[in-house]
């Protein structure tokens, strides 16, 4: 087990490292540059710019050289000295501009991790153990529309209906009258009034497919010989049921871990735009749409690193939770 | 990630855990702000700052006011209440310039009625006779946001170690230099200090519309000495500069010149003369600025301005404004026009009014062919006058003004508006008859032949005919139906339309590369040729019709397309307006590229331009309605904010 680990953290190296070559390359593609953004955007506020100076800026960000010497220079002074670059857009930092909103998208994308589980599991669980009832097609039915409703839009919908019932759409985290004050209830309170909207909207996309996938798992393994012999047995159904499996059937939302890890990095992008939550996502739509390579760089490297360390997380944790896989390592 | 926000998030989380009250109550609380904010006829001064004052902590008004002959008294719609703040949304440090026009404070600002300018930061001022040497005053007493005395040794510190040097990354304006009127030569001003209070600046040739320019292209050209002494290279040397720069959290010392350099109004160091400074990191979530202590206007009965305590101001993700405005979180912002009737029927839900300001464009539809553009069969017959035409005369007016803007526009030529100098009716009303025989007649005797089908026209020689309109997506909500409709009626005389809808960067890099043969038109406009020429003249590549003159004048003939024929006579009657000798000259030679704009019509226009809207919320008084929004006037910030309050 301990070599099997060791090996696939070696081979993540060469891994990210590819990736990370591929994502820079991409960047690159769109044609132009920051530059081109900059230049669109100062035009546009009424800014004058001349030639020289904007050949001084490329030069100075280093948009003159080829992009594999930016990549180079990048990866260099993230390898030896754990910098991360500047944000030509910000003139900060790109760790800065990251490590800013961490803590508020980590937070929300838990909570609504956490509210997908809390609704996923049981609802699954009784879609499966209730098949073709009334309350199976009930909860297939809101299963599919949740699926099959965008969630930007469902985010829409509530801040409408929020505006026409209550007068205030919930947008951002906090109502600009709160924001900046000492922590007491009345904040607090308000923080969690402003939660519950992006934590449904977020959390609903992924109960919904999360609820197919556990209902459709219990019923492969509700028709397992086993089942029938521990019934025959005499197990009791709720401890049979909790005991052999559920275990079984929760495994593909264990496996998929790898990807929740970057989607709690990450946020929700699109949703955390058209609710304004102040989460990683957007910032990251803006750098890559003005092609600020080092930071957009960046963070897909971070995703990156992530979803490979969260797939060998998810594998180890299946090898925990299931003997069958655990024997194969051994 | 401050502590204190880490603090919520947890608590926030056991809360949640408890199951707190979820949506409890409804409506919006507000905080209740108990300091009673009435106007106190004694102290002329906020009550905030007056309490500053009581406690020690900031010297008395009369130390921070210039000397009372100096303080420039600010005219008012009504006296005002000191108070409140003014919230909206901004899209961070991107939306800098919105922040810059309302807190602006130029040398020299346009009148509120667009005839020129008057001293705004300067007291005054003197020109000799032939407009050669302008003796500027300043404010004697005047300070900086931060009590230090403002002087002529900030102009010349600003001349010499910001402005020559390129220390904020832009060439010196083209209004420092004067123009020889025999050689065409461009030189530079000198700048001179005279005393403590005057400065000199004296041009080698006349230079009557010096002021205006200044007002246009470099409107604080004065910079805190005394700061800049601190963090600029050559006063602390580079080692020193490249830790302050890191301190600021900037890459380099270059970057900090040109972001505290140009881009100075957000940046909490660095002092300011205007209404309003920054108070925290512009990259907050919440960006606060908060009023100057030191600032040198009253109201006529010699309160300080400004009114307003702060402008306070929320990162925004995406457009989340209209909700928020039409939600009453929002108390002053402008919007687009297309917004009209959402804006309206929220007016008393949201508690605020809609305003209207007028445009500056030539009109609100319109269309531009790439007079450079590189294709042997599509240069010539963008360059023949009579395709123009055809286009112009292609478009029922009337329907596109009912379709894309409710029928709130009148049929109208691109053409200077009324009430702009070097305004004329006839090219206002030059080819804005729907005709569609008469475009087909032009088009047949370009020799541009219908296929057998009668469906399409090509090239003589058989090449088909491909008109391709590009347009930078931006957001503006009427540039589809516009581009639609116009394709319909195109197509409807026989040339092949294609809409394509791009990218906003990607629009720029195909702008700058010549790729772009037809635009939509946009908002472009002027309040004055004289003073801003961009969109008439090809002096850089920025707009599109001129597409590559513009990269020849730029780069002074190494690259790009030599005028010739009219768009030559353009740059030659500009370069008499710059070296004009006295107003009426400008006048005559602008008058002249008018005219050839009128007989060319390059920028094809059908329908008037659109107002802009702002909503301002209710309790907010003293924001003028009907003035011109403009960049060349500092859009709201024309409105001179200093002077907005709010209803305590």
């Amino acid at each position: 087990m301990l070599r099997y680990v060791t090996k696939r953290l070696l081979l993540m190296i060469p891994t990210v490292f590819v990736v990370s070559l591929i994502t820079f390359y991409i960047i690159q593609l769109p044609p132009g540059d920051f530059m081109t953004t900059y230049i669109a955007e100062a035009e546009a506020a009424g800014e004058r710019l001349d030639l020289q100076a904007i050949r001084m800026m490329r030069e100075n960000y280093g948009l003159d050289r080829p992009w594999y010497v930016q990549y180079g220079k990048w990866i260099g002074g993230i390898v030896t000295r754990g910098d991360f670059g500047f944000s030509f857009k910000y003139n900060r930092p790109v760790m800065t501009i990251i490590r800013q909103r961490m803590a508020i998208t980590i937070f929300i994308s838990l909570v609504s991790l956490l509210f997908t589980y809390m609704i996923a599991i049981p609802v699954g669980i009784f879609s499966a153990t209730h098949q073709y009832t009334w309350g199976d097609y009930l909860t297939t039915l809101l299963g599919f529309l949740g699926m099959a409703t965008p969630n930007f839009l469902l985010g829409i919908i509530l801040m409408y209906l929020s505006f026409r019932w209550f007068g205030n759409p919930m947008l951002g985290l906090q109502s600009p009258e709160y924001i900046g004050l000492p922590l007491s209830i009345p904040v607090i309170v308000d923080f969690v009034k402003h939660l519950i909207i992006p934590v449904i909207v977020i959390g609903t996309a992924g109960a919904s497919s999360l609820i197919r996938v556990m209902r459709g798992q219990l019923l492969d393994e509700l028709r397992q010989p086993y089942v029938e012999t521990a019934l025959a047995k005499g197990l009791s159904w709720r401890r049979l049921l909790f005991k052999y499996p559920v275990r079984a059937a929760i495994n593909p939302i264990l496996s998929t871990l790898g990807w929740t890890l970057t989607a709690i990095f990450s946020g929700s992008t699109i949703t955390a735009i058209v609710l304004n939550l102040p989460t990683q996502g957007p910032v990251m739509y803006e750098a890559l749409l003005s092609q600020d390579m080092y930071l957009a760089g960046s963070w897909l490297l971070i995703l990156t690193v992530l979803t490979v360390i969260g797939t060998l997380v998810s594998d180890i944790l299946l090898a925990w939770l299931d003997p069958r896989i655990r024997e194969e390592y051994s | 990630m401050t502590m204190g926000t880490c603090r919520l998030l947890v608590a926030a989380l056991v809360l949640a855990a408890l199951g707190a009250p979820a949506f409890a109550g409804g409506g919006r609380e507000q905080t209740t702000n108990d300091d009673t904010t009435m106007m106190s006829e004694a102290t002329h001064e906020a009550p905030m700052l007056h309490a500053m004052v009581e406690d020690g902590s900031l010297p008395p008004l009369e130390e921070r006011l210039p000397i009372a002959s100096d303080v420039m008294v600010e005219e008012v719609h009504e006296e005002g209440q000191y108070g409140g703040d003014w919230r909206m949304p901004w899209k961070g440090i991107d939306d800098k310039w919105a922040l810059s026009f309302i807190t602006e404070e130029a040398l020299f600002r346009f009148r509120t009625d667009g005839e020129g300018v008057e001293p705004n930061v300067a007291k005054g001022y003197d020109v000799n006779d032939d407009a050669t040497e302008y003796t500027i005053y300043l404010r004697e007493g005047m300070k900086w946001s931060d009590g230090e005395p403002f002087t002529a040794a900030d102009v010349l510190f600003y001349w010499d170690h910001m402005l020559l040097p390129e220390t904020f990354g832009k060439a010196l304006y083209d209004c420092y230099y004067s123009v020889d009127p025999e050689t065409g030569e461009r030189v530079r001003a000198e700048v001179e200090k005279v005393d403590d209070y005057t400065v000199k600046i004296t041009h080698a040739f006349p230079s009557p519309l010096f002021l205006e320019r200044v007002a246009i292209d470099n409107k604080w050209f004065f910079a805190p000495a005394h700061f800049y002494e601190t963090i600029l290279p050559e006063f602390i040397g580079d080692a020193r500069a490249q830790e302050v720069a890191e301190e600021w959290g900037f890459a380099d010392a270059g970057a900090l010149g040109k972001w505290t350099g140009y881009y100075y109004w957000v940046w909490p160091e660095r002092p300011t003369v205007r209404a309003w400074v920054a108070s925290n990191d512009p990259n907050s979530q919440r960006f606060i600025m908060e009023r100057n202590p030191y600032f040198w206007k009253t109201d006529p009965e010699g309160n300080q301005l400004p009114y307003i305590d702060r402008i306070v101001v929320d990162k925004a993700e995406g457009d989340t404004a209209l909700l928020d405005a039409i939600s009453g979180g929002i108390d002053l912002l402008g919007f687009p026009f297309t917004d009209f009737t959402m804006l309206k029927e929220n007016e008393s839900q949201g508690d605020y009014r809609v305003i209207q300001w007028n445009s500056s464009a030539l009109a609100s539809t319109g269309v531009m062919l790439n007079q450079t553009f590189d294709d042997p069969h599509l240069r010539p017959l963008f360059r023949d006058i009579r395709f123009r035409e055809a286009l112009s005369v292609a478009v029922d007016r009337e329907a596109l003004s009912e379709i894309v803007t409710d029928g709130l526009t009148e049929p109208r030529q691109a053409a200077l508006l009324p009430g702009i100098p070097n305004y004329r009716a006839s090219w206002e009303t030059k080819w804005i008859d729907y005709d569609v025989d008469r475009a087909n007649a032009l088009l047949d005797e370009i020799g541009l032949p219908w296929n057998s089908e009668h469906t399409r026209r090509s090239f003589s020689d058989g090449t088909p005919l491909e008109l391709v309109i590009f347009y930078s997506q931006d957001g503006n909500a009427t540039r589809d139906a516009e581009s639609e409709l116009l394709k319909s009626y195109y197509e409807a005389v026989g040339i092949t339309t294609i809409i394509r809808p791009i990218d906003q960067g990607l629009y720029h890099e195909m702008k700058y590369a010549n790729q772009i043969p037809a635009s939509l038109l946009g908002g472009i406009g002027t309040v004055n040729v004289a003073f801003r020429p961009d969109n008439f003249l090809p002096l850089r590549v920025l707009t599109e019709w001129y597409g590559h003159y513009g990269l020849y004048n730029q780069t002074e003939g190494e690259e790009g397309v030599e005028p010739t024929g009219d768009v030559a006579k353009l740059l030659e009657n500009w370069s008499r307006v710059v070296a004009a000798k006295s107003r009426e000259e400008v006048d005559e030679w602008a008058d002249r590229i008018i005219d050839i704009h009128e007989k060319n019509v390059w920028m094809i226009g059908y329908t008037s331009p659109l107002p802009h809207l702002f909503i301002v919320k209710n309790d907010m008084r003293n924001v003028p309605s009907g003035l011109v929004f403009c960049d060349e006037f500092r859009g709201i910030g024309h409105g001179r904010p200093s002077q907005f309050f709010f209803e305590q």
